[in-house]
């Protein structure tokens, strides 16, 4: 009986992910690298701007070409990948996804673009260069929020889409977990669904006001609805890739995944604990009080606990499968990890930045630490660390197995190679533009500022220097990307025919049972729900019964 | 043994006076965080005490009747304003306070869940749920400071999160009730 199990476990593993599903991840990284590539290149151009390198042509401006950069990237990109990754996780954990829910996906990626070309459009047409936090008094072209409207109209169809799938098969498979990559997907849509809700209302306040329906809003609860999503997306980022570290690296590496209880403790946590965390991004806001600061400030490390939960576990996996692989002494094992591999190599260089990236979110959600760096550079050297290389660089690593494994496609020895310079290409690019832009940003060279120079001030010219080196990094990025996008393409359409694997670790031997308590999603749900209220209910109702008068819509550009 | 090492680590962190300061500080913390803590606390020592009285639980609490008598009425005293603004005022409602409910709340609590049949527990439910509704309605709309140690505003957001706290409750309930139990 054992033995037939375990045969159609292995089988089971072998099956991949269904091809119609494998057609919409793909066509969901089409979109995610045609994005990368346009997001790209106007990073880039603000570098050389920045650096006073490059003029923008007539009719264009800064905020505009920042404006398009943050949304591109931080919004269309990941959330494409993510949905691509992640619906290819859970086609290959339940055998295919349920026909309805492969209907409501294709309805997600309509709506998304419809969502995309409204909101780029109004922000090409310079109509919106309110900045990717978009949040008031700065207010854009109607049309831009209504893009905003069906882009999470768009992710709440492949949220729905997921939560029934994952639900079907709990009825079908009584008294069984669900594997633990379905476990992950699930996890990252329920916080996608519950973020979503914060930028929701905001976007239904700003509505009316801009229509002028309305003639001021309140700042103070439209910027906390913000980062109530704004925050919350930067760790859906995170927890997509550690999907990737926990399941996938370890079989890369020839090891075992970690023990399974902890893996979805982890992933509880980050769903529950997470919301309220965007308050550290309000920290310089004056209508917030000291003390709901001060004990926003444990929500906010809160989440360094499953953080270092899975720095342990990942250390304690890649030291045995070191040391199995006959790596002595101290560090002898790491020398034994696959570092030609581009498979672990994009990933680990993923893990290891988020040791610095990790360390800066400290200082960023400590109070006076904060009033330092809260307005310079510092803030986006952190967030290309963290997004541009600890979540990116997984996604990198993450494509290299898993669009040849879609396409039915191989990963030849070149492909690999041209992966490892790649990645190490964009390690430097991105350690030399986020490492000068947080040096820059701790002697006040200011962030979201077009021109820096301050009539030639003595203080202001000493951040040239770093700009320079902005612009380097930058260019080095750029390169990154065209290697990147060109893999990409490749892989997809070019590369020999064949098979890839579709890697997941399987746990260690007489690992304890996984407990089923943790498949309890909706009490998650409601633990969340009640966390956030407890967090949001005294600034919110402060914001509200002692608002000030309100601010009309204002259009600095 | 685990489980009472943490619960009298987290008491002795939530009885601190810098904690207990901050917490009692906001009124929404006091009732909120502070109390449901240390009703945790009392969750947590419970299995020890289980253990080691367990023929004083057996007799007194056999059904789970008494001992979730003896928490409603303990949590319903503290859901007066009066008690909150008596813990902060003499030391000796406040000693009480961290002495009851852990102990009076906490414990028997944990005791009387497993033993109450599901309906005992619905309708202790309902019970925290009528609590949170009519307190928090009470609060958002009386137009009177009605603690004296806490502003009108801090009443009114008590009120909306004692609310916002029913909600939750309310969906938990339904969870209860809907979620096919067997599927897990």
């Amino acid at each position: 009986m054992e033995q037939a199990i375990d045969f159609k476990g292995r089988i089971k593993s072998k099956l991949g992910v269904n091809p119609q599903d494998a057609t919409i991840s793909l066509t969901y990284f089409t979109i995610s690298f045609a994005t990368l590539l346009i997001g790209g290149i106007l990073g880039l151009i603000q570098g050389l701007e920045r650096a006073g390198l490059y003029q923008l042509p007539a009719g264009f401006n800064y905020y505009q070409v920042l404006s398009a950069h943050g949304l591109l990237l931080l919004v269309v990109f990941t959330a494409t990948f993510t949905m691509g990754y992640q619906l290819a996780n859970l086609s290959h954990s339940f055998d295919g996804l349920l026909p309805k829910v492969r209907k409501m996906v294709w309805i997600g990626i309509v709506l998304k673009l419809i969502g995309v070309v409204l909101s780029v459009t109004t922000i090409v047409l310079g109509e919106a260069s309110v900045l990717y936090t978009f949040y008031p008094p700065l207010a854009a072209h109607p049309i831009f929020y209504v893009g905003l409207v069906f882009l999470v109209l768009g992710i709440w169809a492949v949220s729905f889409g997921v939560m029934i799938n994952y639900r079907y098969w709990r009825k079908q498979h009584p008294s069984q977990t669900t594997p633990i990559l379905a476990f992950f997907a699930m996890g990252v849509f329920v916080l996608w669904f519950f973020a979503s809700l914060g930028v929701t209302i905001e976007v239904f306040m700003i509505i009316p006001w801009v229509l002028g329906w309305i003639e001021t809003i309140n700042v103070m609860v439209t910027r906390t609805l913000f980062w109530w999503f704004g925050h919350t997306l930067v760790n859906i980022w995170y927890l997509v890739a550690t999907s990737a570290w926990y399941v996938i690296v370890p079989k890369i590496i020839g090891g075992k995944h970690f023990n399974e209880k902890l893996i979805r403790l982890v992933i509880i946590l980050l769903v529950v604990l997470n919301i309220p965390g965007g308050f550290h991004h309000q920290i310089i806001d004056p209508a917030i009080s000291i003390s709901i600061k001060f004990l926003h400030v444990f929500m906010s490390l809160s989440i360094a606990v499953p953080s270092l939960m899975t720095a342990f576990a990942m250390f304690y996996v890649l030291e045995k499968a070191g040391r199995n692989k006959g790596g002595k002494g101290l560090f002898g094992w790491l020398k034994k990890l696959p570092w030609g591999d581009v498979r672990f190599l994009a990933p680990m260089i993923a893990m290891i930045s988020f040791i610095p990236g990790g360390a800066g979110g400290i200082v960023n959600t400590s109070n006076q630490m904060n009033q330092v760096i809260h307005n310079t550079m510092w803030v986006v050297g952190h967030f290309h660390i963290t997004v541009g290389v600890s979540v990116v660089l997984t996604f990198f690593g993450i494509c290299y197995w898993l669009i040849p494994h879609l396409s039915k496609r191989q990963l030849t020895p070149r492909m690999n190679k041209i992966g490892v310079i790649q990645t190490w290409i964009w390690t430097i690019g991105m350690a030399i533009m986020a490492g000068s832009m947080h040096l820059a940003g701790l002697i006040g060279d200011p962030r979201r500022t077009s021109d820096t120079t301050y009539a030639g001030h003595e203080s202001a010219l000493s951040w040239l220097p770093y700009e320079f080196v902005f612009a380097t990094g930058a260019t080095l990025l750029m390169i990154g990307v065209i290697i990147q996008v060109y893999a990409v393409f490749n892989m997809m359409f070019f590369a020999p025919k064949g098979t890839t694997e579709f890697p997941v670790a399987e746990p260690e031997e007489d690992q304890p049972k996984v407990p089923m308590w943790t498949e309890r999603w909706g009490l998650w749900a409601i633990v969340l729900l009640a966390v956030v209220a407890m967090a949001y209910v005294i600034p919110i109702v402060d914001m509200i019964v002692n608002a000030p008068p309100g601010s009309p819509p204002i259009r600095t550009w | 043994m685990k489980q009472l090492k943490y619960g009298i680590i987290l008491y002795i962190f939530l009885i601190l006076p810098p904690v207990a300061n901050l917490l009692e500080s906001i009124m929404i913390f006091h009732m909120h965080t502070q109390m449901p803590l240390l009703v945790f606390t009392g969750f947590l020592i419970a299995p020890f005490s289980q253990k080691k009285f367990a023929h004083f639980f057996d007799k007194w609490n056999q059904s789970g009747v008494p001992g979730i008598v003896l928490v409603i009425l303990i949590w319903s005293y503290w859901q007066l304003p009066r008690a909150m603004d008596d813990a902060l005022t003499y030391n000796v409602v406040e000693y009480f306070k961290f002495i009851s409910l852990p102990l009076l709340v906490g414990v028997p609590l944990r005791d009387s869940w497993k033993k109450l049949k599901s309906t005992g527990q619905y309708i202790f439910l309902i019970f925290i749920f009528a609590t949170l509704v009519i307190t928090g309605f009470i609060y958002i709309w009386i137009d009177q400071q009605i603690c004296n140690n806490y502003l009108i505003i801090e009443q009114q957001t008590l009120g909306w999160g004692s609310l916002a706290m029913a909600a939750c409750l309310l969906l938990y309930i339904g969870y209860r009730l809907f979620e096919n139990d067997e599927a897990f």
